[in-house]
């Protein structure tokens, strides 16, 4: 294949992740995926879809429901030369792989003093929108962010689904690259090049008053408020993070320093989450420049509802960010 | 199922043994190991035990902080370490694998520095005690987690049968471990691949203190293989020339791509689960006496003596000679102190983030 010839192009979320393991499958043979559905069926949310007919059953290999195999399996595939990617078919089912994720692949190069490592991604998606119920559409990240020696991507458009698992791919430690649910099907301009590399967060939108730093599926929302705010008057700047480890602390800062405002978004619950620690790093870092205590927006502390006008309620949306900005500014 | 040259019986009723108690050769095909190979498999166990009995006095002295002991498993253990083609075959073992770890050539030197957690571990000191690895062996470190390196075995098996060039994984754990789901998870995985894996349980009939019969219905773990559609076989464990013919068949044929077995190995352990526990609160001194009579060691001296390789004058001098060399691997190990300050941020991922660059700095300014 020649990624080239999609450059420029309107593409979906899912073909980018779809072209970046293709692509990627091409250019390095120990590259597998297993995981559950991942054969003919082509993976739940359809993104290994062709892969199965295109390289085989010997690299596409559809598991037992079993998400400790998956996962553990890829572990010692990982270990032994081959570089699996793992698809965990919903975040929400981590907790029983879990000991795999945490006590083996973050733990397996330390404890083996660095002489190997585990070059494995797992990807799995998570967050709200499908009406799918409290366990199918939970935000996790915090668990893999709180754990020692897992990077952790969390793409929010086109290029960076691409990019982010490109580079995924080429790691020789584990990435737990969480997509977001409700992103499959958003369609944006394939270009890759433009991406910046895995570590770095992305200004999604330059402005002057205001930071919302933000990843995954509520930059759409954080984007949307923003334009309509700008009809107010209000120039807000938005942070997309695009990998929660590395923690691209400095940008934010530096924006947050900028602007003397933050408002952090994330659809995890607020308790404890990924906020949290974004709030804290700011206020080490920006502590001079604020004018305003940070706020944050995050997911009620509540298990997702499948009831659609509660689930829009559980996790914050357009007129939430606005009404948050406005009440930071007085305004 | 395929039949194995050695024609052992699967699932068998009663352990298999191919000695005797009193070191009669049983089996009807010819014992094909040299004068030397079989001194060697002797002199292994012996110091497998020597070695455990050193742990245990680091472990008195508050060098060591844990070990699990395993006086008692030397045959089993022996017997994989010997059927292994180290470098080729790829091990997952576990806390209690003291013997197959001397035996499959890592240095006593890092052992040692393992056990001790000094500057010469290769690991770095990062591993609890009994949690050996080894790059160059391709001996994988030991997980904590009761079973949790089993799927990692099976991931391994999985990956080696897709390079298709005829290497097998072998990897060991108590019975206890067969009860947890990451068992399950990773054989029944590995059953529905065919993958080229050898799963042995050295059954010393206790989880701590929780006997056999408490974690499962099943008359021994070699059952269980019946429902992963791979044979399972019920081995004499303290019978070091079973456990030998039936390992270097079931690898051969795992690396000929004729599948996976399952394995119990029936063994005991003599001394406690752990430093940290007292055994005789569940179990007898009697019980732990009639097991020592049918010990691995003695009955390899019997049958060694048959053929006029052993008498106890050698084995007292074998005796001083192993003592010795665990004093110069320990001094050495010691030589240059403990791991650094310097090396705790390391290894966490190949390439140091910027988070943890600046913790380092700030730990190291202190
Ligand atoms: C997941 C997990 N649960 C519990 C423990 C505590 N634990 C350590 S060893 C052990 C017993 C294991 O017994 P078995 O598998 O039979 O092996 P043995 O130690 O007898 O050789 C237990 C329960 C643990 N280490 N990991």
């Amino acid at each position: 294949m020649n990624i080239t010839e999609y450059y420029g192009q309107t593409i979906t979320y899912r073909e980018a992740l779809r072209l970046a393991l293709d692509e990627a499958m091409e250019q390095d043979e120990r590259i597998i995926i297993l995981g559950e559905e991942v054969g003919r069926y082509g993976g739940a949310y359809a993104v290994s879809q062709g892969l199965y007919e295109k390289y085989g059953a010997g690299r596409v290999l559809d598991t037992p429901i079993s998400e400790a195999a998956i996962i553990g399996t890829a572990i010692g595939a990982a270990m032994t030369g081959l570089r699996p990617v793992a698809e965990l078919m919903y975040v929400d089912f981590a907790g029983i792989a879990m000991d795999q994720i945490a006590n083996q692949a973050a733990k397996i190069r330390y404890m083996f003093g660095g002489q190997i490592g585990v070059p494995m991604v797992l990807r799995t998606q998570g967050g709200p929108g499908r009406s799918a119920g409290a366990q199918h559409s939970q935000s996790l990240e915090a668990w893999f962010m709180h754990t020692a020696g897992l990077f952790v991507a969390m793409p929010a458009t086109v290029s960076d689904a691409y990019q982010l698992l490109k580079e995924a791919l080429q790691f020789d430690d584990p990435v737990i690259f969480i997509e977001h649910k409700g992103l499959y099907t958003s369609k944006g301009i394939f270009e890759p090049g433009t991406a910046l590399p895995f570590g770095k967060a992305a200004i999604a939108r330059e402005g002057s008053e205001l930071t919302i730093i933000t990843y995954s599926g509520a930059l759409r929302h954080c984007l949307a408020a923003a334009e309509e705010l700008d009809k107010l008057a209000i120039d807000v700047e938005v942070i997309d993070l695009r990998t929660l480890n590395p923690l691209d602390v400095d940008t934010f800062v530096e924006s947050v320093s900028k602007t003397g405002h933050a408002l952090i978004v994330t659809e995890d619950s607020l308790t404890a989450g990924v906020s949290a620690e974004i709030s804290a790093r700011a206020q080490e870092g920006a502590f001079d420049f604020l004018e305003e205590p940070i706020m944050r927006l995050s997911g009620e502390d509540i298990p997702i509802p499948v009831a659609p006008e509660l689930e829009l309620a559980a996790t914050p949306k357009k007129a939430d960010i606005i009404k948050a900005v406005r009440k930071i500014l007085r305004r | 199922m395929i039949k194995d040259k050695y024609n052992f019986e699967v699932f068998s009723k009663k352990p298999i043994k191919l000695m005797s108690d009193s070191g009669e050769w049983l089996a009807d095909f010819e014992l094909d190991l040299s004068d030397k190979q079989l001194k060697e498999f002797y002199y292994d166990m012996l110091f497998g035990r020597l070695l455990d009995e050193r742990f245990g006095q680091l472990h008195r002295l508050g060098k060591v902080s844990f070990y699990a002991p395993s006086s008692g498993h030397e045959a089993a253990q022996i017997a994989i370490a010997k059927a292994i083609d180290w470098g080729n075959d790829w091990v997952f073992p576990y806390y209690r694998d003291n013997a197959l770890l001397y035996s499959s050539g890592v240095p006593i030197k890092d052992i040692m520095a393992q056990m001790l957690g000094t500057r010469l571990d290769p690991a770095k000191a990062r591993q609890m005690p009994s949690h050996p690895s080894s790059k160059k062996l391709n001996m994988f470190t030991a997980a904590s987690g009761i079973a949790s390196h089993i799927p990692a075995a099976a991931g391994a098996a999985i990956a080696a049968k897709i390079r298709n060039k005829g290497e097998a994984v072998i990897t060991t754990s108590g019975e206890g471990a067969t009860s947890e789901g990451d068992y399950h998870a990773g054989i029944n995985f590995a059953g529905a691949q065919g993958a080229p894996i050898v799963f042995i349980v050295q059954n010393n009939g206790l989880a701590i203190s929780v006997p056999y019969h408490k974690q499962s219905a099943a008359e021994n773990t070699s059952l269980k293989a019946h429902a992963y559609g791979m044979p399972g076989y019920y081995l004499d464990g303290m019978d070091i020339l079973a456990c030998y013919y039936l390992m270097k068949d079931l690898l051969e044929r795992a690396r000929a791509g004729l599948g996976p077995a399952l394995v119990e190995m029936k063994v005991y352990r003599y001394g406690p689960h752990s430093p940290a526990d007292d055994d005789m609160r569940y179990r007898s001194k009697e019980e732990v006496d009639a097991w020592r009579k049918k010990d691995p060691l003695l009955r390899m001296q019997k049958f060694l003596a048959k053929r006029k390789l052993w008498t106890k004058k050698q084995d007292i001098k074998m005796r001083e000679e192993i003592e010795l060399i665990l004093d110069k691997a320990i001094n050495e190990a010691e030589a240059e102190g403990f791991a650094p300050l310097e090396w705790m941020f390391d290894d966490v991922f190949k390439d140091k983030p910027a988070h943890l660059l600046e913790q380092q700095k700030m730990l190291l300014e202190d």
